[in-house]
């Protein structure tokens, strides 16, 4: 069976998708997971997950966050307001990053 | 792993469902994390009512999208309180039902016209945020991952908020007087979102030697203050005389003498015992009660189809 | 197949006949996402709250684009939605109605009749003759087969076991309402005959029949026989609605009369 492996790099981070093993179970995959996948790479910790287990639905079949008009939900459209602290700040610039990314894709 | 080993290794980000963490630290952790999930359910509930109220389409959309994300917020919330091992998401949602699970004092009020909107969305939000961000570095890691993405989302909240608090402020001499009015009721309970002094509060030192806090509720109030009491003076709102806040001169900051807030009404609320905390947890939980079924239904249907769903690819 | 049409094109016919074809399909939007937000804090699980407070956002959005189009033919937000009378609304009965407590058959049944209408309707007018109304039809259907996919999901569950009777009771209250998406438009023939719509509204009732009828059917439900089924008095399409409607609209208007009639704000800059 076929198990999908996610590699965190130190402790606090987000484990993030890094590959596969073919294992019998999760014991065995979690030994060839290990030398396969965290041999190399820094890691701290490794998951894995049956991949049977995996759904999945992609942007053919829905469009993620919507296709209509949706600026009033984005800080960076409130622009005659200035941020009321770093954190409103920071949290605008975040969000200024991903609005590049959508527009960059779309 | 003991709990002087938590103490020493305490530290952004340090600890993992994986570690084997003392019941002392989850228990803590899981009171924290549970409160503030609760308070992103009942904040949602005092906000909804202003989706329909919106007085425009605009603020009706953000609105909308906003108590959409404290419920998602809740979520987050939730599964990292789940991620502690002591109590189920349903478990912690049937004790909100109850009236035993506990949640901000701000939440406890009821708010009835669009100009108290601001002073939760703009002043509650914003304190909330302000604490938000210190909590990014929680030692709990599953806790600091929803910070992550709650403090992603906040920024558009609080500036939702302001322009809201700058639409009014910029409005009849009348908008202007019941949003001054709705102030000076707010005012006090904002101050005490951050909760009693250092030395009054029951639960701070262990978990800030723990890590789960960064920041004293001293330090977070004052820093609050600096930026938001000239925020509300920019707008023409005045700060009311009492509670007094001291300016420090040698520190440039603001204080707040604590003597002059009401914390008889701040511990009954704690308790869920006052008027709005019975009013705001039934009539939710009532809803809430409405809808088992449903709950029972999906119940049901758990692992009926789950292997048949088409399969994610490489 | 008519030239492409802009506002400025437009005779007093024309005109009359694309306000009433937009008034429909934002009412219908605008009060659908009004009683949808009810569950908001209030659905069974956390994550089916955030999936109809989707929902919601997004009918609310299809509304603001359409009452856009009207606002291109010199209405202002404040006639379109703030001021207008009730009984100038146009939506139909369906998407006025309350929701019980609790009933969540209800809002899935409806959202089922409703959307599968909304999608017939839309495709409709993807070849539409009226350039502005065309360059935003895609966007909103793209949308809306999550609604219907949604909807349809819950169906395919909730009508087995013992929630079964539940569905069949929303569906016997809510499918004579459903009908009413279907009254006939005073200017039928000029928004067929100018292309602002491609199919006539008779076809399109018997297209909708065709689908949820089937469908219903196949998950053991019985449909009423819609020629026969008792038509509640009010059509919502002439203007004429349930009590629940003046409630609701006096509730939504709150604020705006409170602070005495504002200039409704906007959010960003342009819209696309």
């Amino acid at each position: 069976m076929i198990w999908e492996v996610f590699r965190q790099d130190k402790p606090g981070a987000y484990h993030k998708h890094c590959g596969n093993v073919h294992a019998p179970d999760r014991e065995l995959a979690l030994q060839f997971a290990a030398v396969q996948h965290g041999r190399r790479m820094k890691t701290h910790s490794l998951w894995v997950v049956p991949h049977d287990e995996i759904g999945e639905i992609d942007a053919d079949e829905t469009s993620f966050g919507g296709t209509t008009d949706k600026t009033y939900r984005w800080a960076t459209s409130y622009t005659d307001i200035e941020p009321a602290a770093p954190e409103v700040a920071e949290s605008e610039a975040e969000q200024a990053d991903v609005e590049k990314s959508l527009e960059a894709d779309s | 792993m003991d709990l002087e080993t938590v103490k020493e290794r305490a530290g952004p980000r340090q600890f993992a469902p994986k570690d084997d963490m003392p019941e002392e630290y989850r228990k803590a952790a899981t009171r924290m994390i549970q409160f503030h999930a609760n308070s992103e359910v009942m904040g949602g509930y005092l906000e909804k009512p202003f989706i329909r109220q919106a007085p425009s389409i605009d603020r009706k959309l953000a609105f909308s999208a906003k108590v959409q994300d404290e419920i998602g917020h809740a979520q987050l919330l939730y599964r990292a309180a789940e991620s502690l091992g002591i109590k189920t998401r349903d478990e912690m949602l049937d004790e909100l039902a109850r009236g035993d699970g506990k949640f901000l004092n701000c939440f406890h009020y009821p708010m009835e016209s669009w100009h108290e909107v601001p002073m939760i969305a703009f002043f509650v939000d914003g304190a909330a945020m302000h604490r938000q961000a210190t909590l990014k570095n929680t030692s709990w890691t599953p806790y600091a991952h929803a910070m992550d993405k709650v403090c992603f989302e906040e920024g558009f909240h609080v500036k939702h908020g302001e322009s809201i608090l700058s639409e009014l402020m910029n409005g009849s001499k009348a908008t202007q007087e019941k949003t001054q009015a709705a102030f000076e009721t707010w005012w006090p309970r904002i101050i005490q979102f951050f909760g009693p002094t250092n030395d009054k509060s029951v639960h701070n030192d262990f978990a800030q030697e723990v890590g789960l806090k960064t920041k004293s509720n001293d330090e977070l109030r004052d820093t609050f203050l600096d930026t938001y009491v000239p925020k509300a003076e920019k707008y023409g709102l005045v700060v009311p005389e009492y509670p007094r806040i001291e300016y420090d001169e040698e520190l440039d900051t603001y204080h707040v003498n604590e003597d002059d807030l009401n914390w008889d009404e701040f511990w009954t609320i704690a308790k869920n015992a006052s008027d709005g905390s019975h009013e705001q947890i039934n009539s939710r939980a009532k809803a809430q009660e409405a809808v088992e079924w449903v709950r029972e239904s999906m119940h049901g249907w758990e692992g009926a189809s789950g292997a048949e769903t088409p399969q994610a690819a490489d | 197949m008519p030239d492409a049409l802009n506002p400025e094109d437009l005779d007093a016919e024309q005109r009359a006949a694309l306000e009433e074809l937009l008034f429909r399909l934002a009412d219908d939007e605008y009060v659908h996402g009004e009683r949808l937000i009810e569950w908001q804090i209030y659905a069974p699980t956390l994550e089916s709250d955030l999936a109809l407070a989707n929902v919601a956002q997004d009918e609310f959005g299809h509304a603001r684009l359409w009452y856009d189009l009207l606002e291109e033919l010199s209405h202002t937000e404040a006639e379109l939605i703030w001021e207008r009378p009730a009984d100038e609304f146009r939506h139909a009965t369906l998407v006025e109605l309350p929701f019980a407590e609790g009933d969540w058959a209800d809002v899935v049944l409806r959202s089922y009749l409703y959307d599968a209408a909304e999608r017939l309707r839309l495709d409709a007018l993807v070849d539409t003759s009226y350039a502005p109304l065309a360059d935003r039809v895609g966007k909103v259907l793209s949308e809306e087969r999550y609604h219907l996919e949604n909807a349809q999901s819950w169906l395919d569950r909730l009508a087995e076991g013992d929630s079964r009777d539940r569905v069949q009771d929303a569906l016997d209250r809510l499918f004579p309402h459903a009908l009413s998406l279907f009254v006939e438009p005073d200017h039928e023939d000029a928004i067929v005959d100018n292309g602002f719509r491609t199919m006539s509204t008779a076809d399109l009732r018997i297209e909708w029949l065709e689908t949820v009828i089937p469908y219903l059917e196949s998950l053991g439900l019985d449909v009423p026989e819609p020629d026969e089924v008792e038509r509640p008095s009010a059509r919502g399409r002439d203007g004429t609605h349930t009590d629940h409607w003046d409630e609701l609209a006096a509730e939504f208007r709150r604020t705006y009369e409170e602070l005495e009639a504002p200039e409704p704000a906007r959010i960003g800059g342009e819209r696309v």
